[in-house]
């Protein structure tokens, strides 16, 4: 029978097996006056070994040339030009041509001052809660006046969320975040293949702005801001997709 | 080292860690070409302030999460492919039991379980490079962690006996 741990959670022992020099001395320290742990931490250290013996060996194989071709490749390339920061500010130029400016009011679709912080921003918010599986939201789309009425006198404007069901989502609630000018919305929305899109709201006393796409490994975002609102639709999704949501975001937003 | 240096002195890494993921050559090595072909064509997004092999296993990671999406309807066929025994080549006797039944333990993992034990493990990454990776909160995956092990260690016959009524059987 193996002896009871008293000292920590398995939680809080993975944390500090997995953390710091400083981490893994307090857990040896703990270990040494508990049984329980020492048993778990030496049974952790073989499935680890295990593991590395198991599948450690893939990386001395030879290489695919499928695979080394990929770089082969690359080499003979020129690299693609840098861009300066993350941002690629290029796709409101292809919204142009898509005909986007129809239906743009009279938003000015020309590449032009970055605003890297908002899709920054509505971006990581998406991130963080978009994988939620309990907590994606504070308030539930279910509690829709309630959460309109909330977002909407914490940013001290009214925000009301817009309908995305001809694209498919639905809203499945949103939450308060901290903001610059304001605090922030963030609203929730939901396919029926369970792919989620975020939408940031907040308020902006910056100029205006022309649409403009950001995009991170994983992660995109068309952003704009009009009226003294910052908005900022992110996602993972293909570019059209998330184009066309943010077409509807839009107009749900300003034609209230 | 140059960007490209880099990406190709990390192939070997992420072949292992995507065979492991995937349980499938084939399957790891198209995972693989894809997060190459990703990582290069947003060469232009690459910092240089952070480990590029974090970098990569991130978009390794949203591949294989887009690829689950995809494949979805047909899991059920999928989970019948065998599982590649050259793994285990070479081994013999007790240790080949030992490690056949750790790899067959890992198939029944979920992938979110599988996936992050693997970064600390194989990849030996920290609790805060792994979290990053996966894109979740260091609290989420040390609990990730900690039912991995678990399940783990059940599957491979160290279960702990229970001492508290009601933790039976859950």
């Amino acid at each position: 029978m193996m002896p009871e741990r008293r000292s920590i959670t398995t939680e809080e022992a993975q944390a500090l097996r997995h953390g710091s020099a400083e981490d893994r001395a307090r857990l040896a320290a703990l270990a040494a006056e508990d049984a329980g742990l020492t048993d778990d931490l030496a049974d952790w250290d073989r499935q680890d070994a295990a593991l590395v013996t198991l599948y450690s060996p893939v990386a001395e194989e030879p290489l695919p040339d499928r695979l080394l071709n990929m770089v082969r490749i690359a080499r003979q390339s020129p690299p693609p030009r840098p861009t300066p920061v993350l941002w690629r500010l290029a796709a409101a130029v292809a919204l142009l041509s898509l005909g986007f400016a129809a239906g743009w009011g009279g938003a000015r679709l020309v590449p032009g001052a970055a605003m890297p912080m908002l899709a920054q921003a509505a971006m990581a918010s998406y991130s963080t809660y978009a994988v939620e599986v309990r907590h994606p939201v504070e308030v539930g789309a279910e509690d829709e006046a309630h959460l309109v009425q909330w977002l909407s006198k914490r940013l001290g404007t009214p925000i009301r969320p817009p309908d995305l069901a001809s694209e498919g989502f639905t809203l499945i609630g949103g939450r308060l975040l901290p903001g610059d000018a304001s605090p922030a919305a963030l609203l929730m929305y939901e396919d029926d293949l369970g792919r989620r899109v975020a939408l940031y709201i907040t308020r902006s006393e910056g100029a205006e702005s022309e649409l403009a796409f950001a995009e991170e490994p994983g992660r995109q975002a068309f952003w704009w801001v009009e009226d003294g609102l910052a908005c900022a639709l992110a996602g993972d999704l293909p570019r059209e997709t998330l184009r066309r949501l943010t077409i509807s975001a839009y107009h749900g937003l300003t034609e209230a | 080292m140059p960007f490209l240096d880099e990406i190709e002195a990390a192939i070997p890494g992420l072949r292992a860690y995507a065979r492991a993921l995937l349980r499938d050559r084939e399957a790891a090595d198209d995972l693989v070409q894809d997060t190459l072909e990703a990582a290069i064509a947003r060469q232009g997004q690459w910092r240089g302030d952070g480990s590029l092999r974090g970098w990569l296993c991130r978009i390794l990671l949203n591949r294989f999460r887009d690829g689950l999406r995809r494949r979805r309807p047909t899991a059920t066929v999928l989970a019948l492919v065998p599982e590649p025994l050259d793994l285990l080549a070479g081994r013999r006797g007790d240790d080949r039991l030992a490690l056949a039944e750790v790899h067959a333990a890992m198939g029944k993992l979920p992938d979110d379980q599988r996936a992050a034990l693997l970064l600390v493990a194989l990849e030996g990454m920290s609790l805060a490079e792994a979290a990053a990776a996966l894109g979740c909160a260091e609290g989420t995956l040390a609990s990730r962690l900690g039912r991995a092990r678990a399940t783990l260690r059940q599957l491979t016959g160290r279960a702990p006996v229970s001492h508290r009524p009601g933790k039976v059987g859950e």
